[in-house]
């Protein structure tokens, strides 16, 4: 045998992946490299000319992705808060905490035989999964996460946003239907009956918010709530809130309305023959849907990305490495091995533990702190950071309370949940409509 | 180097490109809907078919027209058609429909209909011109101020059918003859 193929045979499974793999990845550098000189500055000019174009595929593309984490996140809470309530330990072997517990059921999802039962309507079957989803995901689109971070600006941000909740519906009669299994059927009737019924409160509930901010645009009525506190919608449009919350988790399908795959009477409703990835994809769907009622929640009534204080000190910290010249070279190749050193003091000093030891945890404190000041930066000086993070800190906390609902509610009976929607929701949305009509008149008059 | 307005070679513009595209769509689906023998899968096409015209109100300038498309037709029309179309069918029963009966009918009054919109297509003067982005406070103000007297009347309209609906669907309290 010739010497390449001993020493390839002596390797362990990690030196052949990296033999294999480090050559491959010298190569597509190279050749990054030659189609970045060759084609950069056309690239660059395409780029300038095409800007709306690219920021529209930009924005989808960030909004497909967004909905990964957010779903893993949700899912995440769901397994552990409600592990907590009910006295458990919950997901605690992947990863810290069990943080990892969302991906490993996703992965799982992905292994599982993609299996259709005989008698379905396969096109209609296939097509279901993926109607629901999008109608999910779109609805992104049209959020504002922070200042001038948002897909799209639309003037009809409102109506769209029901459009694509319209939408999710004819996905889930659709796998109704298709699944061929009465139990199927009968989770697609209720799905289509709850949520065309709790639609129209829904609605109705926003008028009074869209009167207030005189514009249906998601981006302007945050505008139109920037300020203090005292400016957001929910102080002034007390009912609406209420309404929207309660009709936003029946439209989300969420415990205690989750009436369409309500375990104990129908199997899974309208899931019951899905498995694997399409049945992934419903999931993907709900968890996403949450995230969404949540944060329009927020847009709407508690300020979307406003502060609710002012940052009580304000700094303008301007850093400028270029003007330090050569001691900002200096300073990036000294900061981090001297900050290692004078973290890894007091350990060294104080334990037993070996100088290897020491350093290690000094490394890592010191990249936990130089993380933390870069973030605390960014957040005090760049506004689309804070706006960002109260967004996302206000969105969750509603996401914790719907978690906190579905480990604390019993689930209704249907015809209470249909009752409940045309006898008390919707007059309650129109009675609204008309104080805030009034309210607005005589304050203008 | 940006994107040309006209595709190179043909020479139309990119918005005729899709307003074949959705206007294709359109028509294909809406085929489908009367060939297809399958009366859900007719009711899907149905629904592609208002979503393509959504994409033609998007193209002209409209999208609160679009919205309330997909809304309306989508969101409300074609679920309690659907839904309907499920409470009462079962797949035990003919699963395949039988029209075919009655292609004379259809027949006229597709030949009618053609009369009708050709008549209407011809007689209305179209302007020239691109049209106009109509945005929500242009429709608002129409309906609310040339147009109050249609909109009350239809509001009255749609009242009555509610009405109208409960009446039918109410249960006689004594249990006897419902709904004489």
């Amino acid at each position: 045998m010739s010497m390449a193929v001993v020493t390839w045979q002596r390797l362990n499974v990690v030196g052949k992946i990296l033999a294999i793999a480090v050559p491959v990845l010298i190569a597509l550098g190279l050749v990054t490299v030659g189609v970045a000189i060759l084609a950069g500055p056309f690239a660059i000019e395409f780029v300038g000319d095409n800007v709306p174009l690219l920021r529209f595929v930009a924005a989808i593309g960030a909004v497909l992705l967004l909905t990964i984490p957010t779903a893993f996140v949700v899912i995440f809470m769901e397994l552990k808060v409600i592990a907590r309530m009910n006295l458990r330990v919950g997901p605690d072997r992947v990863g810290p905490y069990g943080t990892a517990m969302s991906v490993v059921h996703g992965l799982k999802f992905l292994s599982k035989e993609d299996f259709a039962p005989l008698g379905v309507d396969l096109q209609v079957f296939t097509i279901a999964p993926v109607v629901v989803f999008v109608g999910s995901v779109m609805t992104f689109l049209v959020i504002p996460f922070a200042p001038g971070l948002f897909g799209l600006d639309m003037n009809v941000g409102v109506l769209y946003l029901f459009a694509m909740g319209g939408l999710t519906v004819v996905g889930l009669l659709m796998a109704g239907w298709a699944s061929f299994n009465k139990y199927s059927l009968l989770g697609g009737l209720r799905s289509a009956a709850q949520m065309v019924s709790y639609e129209i409160p829904l609605t109705l509930s926003l008028v009074g918010v869209v009167l207030l901010a005189g514009t249906m645009s998601l981006n302007q009525m945050v505008l139109a709530q920037s300020g203090s506190i005292a400016d957001w919608y929910v102080w002034q449009q007390p009912l609406a809130f209420v309404i929207f919350i309660i009709a936003g988790i029946a439209e989300a399908n969420r415990s205690p309305f989750d009436l369409t795959e309500a375990d104990q009477e129908i199997v899974a409703g309208f899931a019951t023959e899905y498995s694997g990835m399409r049945f992934g994809f419903f999931f993907f769907a709900e968890y996403v849907n949450v995230f969404v009622v949540s944060a329009l929640i927020v847009t709407f009534f508690l300020g979307g990305w406003t502060a609710p204080f002012d940052w009580p000190f304000p700094v303008a910290v301007a850093i400028d490495p270029l003007a330090w010249g050569v001691g900002s070279l200096v300073a990036i190749l000294a900061l981090p091995v001297v900050g290692t050193l004078v973290l890894a003091a007091p350990f060294w000093l104080s334990s037993r533990i070996t100088t290897l030891q020491a350093l290690v945890i000094g490394f890592i404190l010191f990249n936990v702190v130089a993380i933390g000041l870069v973030l605390g930066w960014a957040f005090v000086s760049l506004d689309w950071v804070s706006g960002l993070f109260w967004f996302f800190a206000k969105s969750y906390v509603f996401v914790f309370f719907f978690v906190w609902l579905r480990g604390s509610l019993p689930r209704v009976r249907i015809d209470q949940l249909m009752g409940f929607a045309w006898k008390w929701l919707l007059p309650a949305a129109l009675l609204n409509i008309f104080v805030t009509a009034a309210a607005i008149v005589i304050v203008n008059r | 180097m940006s994107i040309p307005e006209t595709i190179p070679i043909i020479g139309a513009s990119w918005d005729d490109v899709l307003f074949v595209l959705f206007a294709v769509a359109m028509l294909g689906s809406a085929l489908l809907v009367v060939t297809l023998r399958d009366i859900i899968r007719s009711g899907v096409a149905m629904i592609a078919c208002f979503a393509a015209l959504a994409g033609l109100y998007v193209l002209l300038g409209s999208p609160i027209m679009a919205a309330t498309q997909v809304l309306v037709y989508i969101g409300a029309i074609s679920i309690l058609v659907l839904f309907a179309i499920m409470l009462t069918q079962t797949k035990s029963g003919p699963a395949r429909l039988v029209f075919q009966t009655q292609w004379w009918a259809a027949a006229i009054a597709a030949v009618l209909l053609v009369v009708v919109l050709t008549a209407v297509v011809v007689s209305t003067d179209w302007g020239a011109g691109p049209p106009q982005e109509s945005t929500t406070s242009d429709v608002a103000r129409l309906l609310f101020d040339a147009y109050t007297l249609p909109f009350e009347a239809v509001s009255v309209l749609l009242l009555a059918a509610v009405i109208g609906g409960i009446f039918l669907a109410k249960r006689d309290p004594s249990g006897d003859e419902a709904g004489r």
